[in-house]
């Protein structure tokens, strides 16, 4: 019996889509691929900048506070006040103030703004990628 | 690669191969567009509602179950984004897709085994006699013909697909099947 109902069928006209749909439904699906992408991109650039400017305060304080328990200011003062003593001694005193140095603090306030730096300098890299997508989607 | 199966399309697709997703939507476009098409019967229509259907599988493609049968997820997708669209547009009654009263379960399980007169086969204009008879038929009865007979789904696929118990499936089938005979034996 389902033979017979399925000879039947044969003989409805079947129906076709347009020739265009399947490239249609590619490119929407690029497209759609396309904004996921530039979403993950915006909120990954997002994500990292709020890090970074969280991370500000903390690195300048590790900074400032490693400056002051130094003692750095100290040599530096005493160089300037008896330039003379600064000039006969000026390898110890160098060393003096580069042993004296608050590496660490430096290095984390450096890397943080360094950090800031180089994603303000991707996004505006990737600024027309990124805001111009639809536009140039539209265009195409 | 055309001739693997759905289950190792989509494999091949979540690996990274954009071609597998190609196919796969070569494959189930002209069956998907002709589903949705029974339901608008109108092309343009049909059409945006296929192209949904596929953002829809493609956005959902990694949560597919791949124990399940691909062909029925995707039908059935394309079921609920139809009513969707008439959801949105309100342009049939609902009641269309109600569920049948007045049931008999155990008598309408019952195969109806007589065959289709041999002459219907032969007399001319057989699709358009076939084509007004299932025009007059409600939209769950004809549905679950096409997918039956047109589509080749077994009654556990239409049931899935149209998200109804089996045995409503089948004494909805037989219902319609009645109602289709006797409609192709008037005219």
């Amino acid at each position: 019996m389902r033979k017979d109902y399925e000879k039947l069928f044969t003989n409805l006209k079947p129906v076709e889509p347009s020739a265009g749909l399947f490239d249609k439904i590619i490119l929407t699906i690029k497209r759609e691929q396309g904004l996921q992408h530039t979403k993950r991109l915006i909120f990954g650039f997002v994500s990292l900048l709020l890090i970074s400017f969280v991370a500000i305060p903390f690195s300048w304080t590790l900074l400032v506070g490693q400056v002051e328990s130094s003692g750095i200011f100290y040599f530096i003062s005493t160089a300037v006040n008896d330039f003379g003593t600064f000039l006969i001694l000026w390898q110890n005193f160098s060393l003096a103030i580069l042993e004296s140095l608050p590496i660490m603090g430096i290095i984390a306030f450096t890397v943080n703004m360094a950090l800031i730096l180089f994603i303000v300098r991707l996004f505006l890299y990737r600024k027309r990628l990124l805001l111009a997508y639809p536009l140039t989607y539209e265009r195409r | 690669m055309k001739n693997c199966s759905d289950e190792q399309l989509i494999i091949d697709y979540l690996k990274g191969d954009e071609k597998a997703l190609e196919i796969l939507i070569k494959r189930y476009l002209k069956p998907i567009y002709s589903f949705t098409f029974r339901f608008v019967r109108d092309s343009q229509e049909a059409e945006d509602i296929t192209q949904e259907v596929f953002i829809k599988v493609w956005r959902n493609l990694k949560k597919f179950d791949q124990n399940k049968s691909f062909k029925t997820w995707i039908f059935h997708i394309a079921k609920n984004t139809s009513l969707d669209f008439f959801k949105k547009k309100k342009t049939i009654p609902f009641s269309n897709f109600g569920k049948e009263e007045g049931k008999n379960t155990f008598t309408e399980m019952l195969t109806d085994t007589t065959p289709l007169p041999n002459e219907l086969f032969e007399r001319a204009g057989v699709a358009e006699i076939l084509n007004s008879a299932m025009e007059k038929l409600s939209l769950k009865y004809r549905m679950v013909l096409f997918l039956r007979y047109n589509d080749h789904f077994n009654f556990r696929e239409i049931a899935e697909t149209l998200g109804e118990p089996l045995n409503t499936v089948k004494s909805r089938h037989r219902r319609a099947l009645i109602l289709l005979k006797k409609l192709l034996t008037e005219s």
